[in-house]
């Protein structure tokens, strides 16, 4: 398990780091072909079938989002916004759903700044990641904001 | 400026969207005289079953009474004013002031307080009642002005939208489901109700999506949600003369609609998969054939309700505005299940919010950032005029008031400044 606990904690600060660095496709390629980004309104959804989502993306709706991203005329992104993430508190244990291997929960706050104003958001994640030889994909990302279901401004970078 | 002066031919004065004290004119003017949706019946559903809702700066509790009406009552103890709920609740037999524990009846007459001798006159104030509150279709509408028009009235010429929405669920009735996403932007509330029925912006402000869509065709053959998001962002890429032939349809009051242009795939209006054609056979069921045809037949996207409601029936979803000052506003969306209709339908509808109206949505998302993008260019003073006379030549006006414009047309921006207009110049 440490092995496994050092290689987890590495996944998720360089998932963090690819997003701040906006090296979008580079993020991309760390989710697995089958994965999903969900992102609920409230804490108690179980499934993305329960209720309305912030975000609830496939692997190839995030393709859209990432060359989207990417592009002069995404008007929201112009300026560009610059964000840190902080993950904290990485527990890694065994996936409760027995098609996977692992589950990574983690803490998460992030700081955006873009153009003349900050903002913060703050939520736990849940990592599901799967083996592929010697490297870990993430089967599905999880973000649970504290005020998801609150009144938020434009969103474009993923939590 | 005289306020009768902010609306000159077709041209309205920036201070229209900038000046608070115009904005604390619609406040009172406008949100605490028309009709307001504040509520589902589904909400509420058995006797003592409340919720909160806004209402015109206000907050109101929407309480289902004994006798299976529908109570609207000021959240606010008659005593010394505490908030009465902070949050919905089931089945409750009184409602108490968690101050000094004055009790009310669901119909907000006073049912007692403690140590009454305490008060040289025993009270007897209950709850306020809201001026008015009316039903449409299960849908609840309240206004502070108790000398409104029905709401019936009210509605006019958009009743119809309320009508199709539930007659598309096959047991006759709607649930609310699925909670609320909210979204905020610092711009007025009146540039979301403008940009609803604008089919000009599309094509520029949505463009990065649709070549997104473009740029990944194999999304079309993904899974689901993927395949919707894609349909979705490419209907936006329609060539821009066809969406001046998507028909705009504007009514007195300040209400309107326009037609729909999902032309295919799963957000077509009428589609050929199984989960479909098991949902319009529990339709014909209930209507049977030709009725079944007609309300299908019914394509429109938005329906706008002056002065901030959006409904859309097709996908069981709504949108309030909601403004919190000249420069800030809050839109709350909200779905809907057609009652009686495959469970398939309300993930269509899910999938169909969160990729419209989601503040993370990627077409959203560019709404919101424009509206900022006005709302700041606006306080520039350079010139105090806005134009909204585009498409002015082709209103086809019918003698009650109707008009049909094409979907390129100002026509619902110059229809919402009739209403204005009229609402703010009323004292």
């Amino acid at each position: 398990m440490p092995v496994l606990k050092a290689q987890v904690e590495a996944l998720l600060l360089l998932e963090a780091r690819l997003l701040d660095e906006r090296r979008f496709d580079e993020w991309l390629a760390l989710f697995a072909g089958d994965a999903v980004y969900w992102a609920p309104t409230r804490p108690e959804q179980r499934t993305p079938a329960d209720g309305l989502s912030l975000l609830h993306e496939s692997r190839a709706l995030l393709e859209m989002r990432v060359a989207r991203l990417q592009r002069a005329d995404a008007h929201v992104q112009s300026p560009p916004a610059r964000t840190l993430h902080l993950v904290s508190g990485i527990e890694v244990l065994p996936s409760q759903d027995a098609r996977w291997e692992i589950e990574a929960r983690s803490t998460l706050v992030v700081a955006e700044r873009r153009g003349a104003e900050s903002r913060w958001f703050a939520g736990r994640a849940l990592h599901v990641l799967r083996r592929n030889a010697e490297t870990l994909l993430i089967v599905m990302k999880r973000v649970d904001l504290i005020d998801g279901d609150a009144p938020q401004r434009a969103l474009a970078v993923p939590f | 400026m005289a306020i009768e002066n902010l609306v000159r031919g077709h041209a309205v004065h920036r201070a229209a969207y900038v000046d608070p004290e115009i904005y604390a004119l619609e406040e009172e003017r406008i949100f605490r005289r028309a009709w307001l949706y504040v509520g589902h019946e589904s909400e509420i559903p058995a006797a003592g079953d409340y919720v909160l809702a806004p209402l015109g700066g206000e907050e109101v509790l929407l309480v289902r009474q004994e006798d299976g009406s529908v109570g609207a009552l000021h959240n606010r103890c008659a005593h010394r004013g505490a908030r009465i709920a902070t949050c919905p609740g089931k089945g409750a037999r009184t409602l108490r002031c968690p101050y000094h524990a004055w009790t009310y009846r669901l119909d907000g007459s006073l049912l007692g307080v403690p140590l009454p001798d305490g008060y040289a006159d025993a009270p007897r104030a209950g709850l306020a009642r809201v001026a008015r509150v009316e039903s449409y279709r299960g849908f609840i509408f309240a206004t502070h002005d108790p000398g409104a028009p029905s709401l019936t009235e009210y509605l006019g010429g958009l009743a119809s939208a309320f009508d199709n929405t539930v007659d598309r669920a096959p047991a006759g009735t709607l649930t609310r489901f699925g909670g609320r996403l909210q979204l905020e932007y610092r711009g007025n509330w009146k540039m979301f109700m403008e940009n609803a029925l604008d089919l000009v912006h599309p094509g520029f402000v949505h463009r990065s999506s649709v070549e997104a869509a473009r740029a990944h065709p194999e999304a079309l053959q993904a899974d689901e949600l993927a395949q919707q998001a894609a349909q979705m962002f490419l209907a936006n890429g329609l060539p821009g003369p066809q969406w001046g032939e998507v028909p705009l349809h504007t009514f007195p009051g300040g209400h309107a609609y326009m037609g729909g242009f999902y032309r295919g795939g799963v957000i077509a209006p009428e589609r050929a998969d199984p989960v479909f054609a098991r949902y319009r056979k529990a339709l014909v069921e209930r209507h049977g054939e030709e009725k079944t045809r007609a309300i299908l037949e019914v394509d429109r996207f938005n329906n706008l309700v002056w002065p901030n409601l959006s409904l859309n029936a097709r996908f069981a979803a709504l949108r309030i505005v909601r403004p919190l000052a000249a420069d800030r506003t809050v839109v709350e969306v909200q779905c809907f299940r057609l009652d009686g209709a495959p469970e398939e339908m309300h993930e269509l509808t899910l999938r169909f919010v969160n990729l419209a109206a989601s503040p993370a949505s990627l077409v959203a998302s560019d709404d919101l950032e424009i509206f900022e993008r006005c709302q700041a260019g606006l306080r520039d003073r350079a010139s105090d005029w806005i134009d909204m006379r585009r498409g002015v030549l082709a209103d086809e006006r019918a003698p009650d008031g109707a008009c049909r414009s094409p979907g390129t047309s100002e026509a619902a921006v110059r229809n919402q400044f009739d209403a204005w207009k009229r609402y703010l110049c009323r004292s």
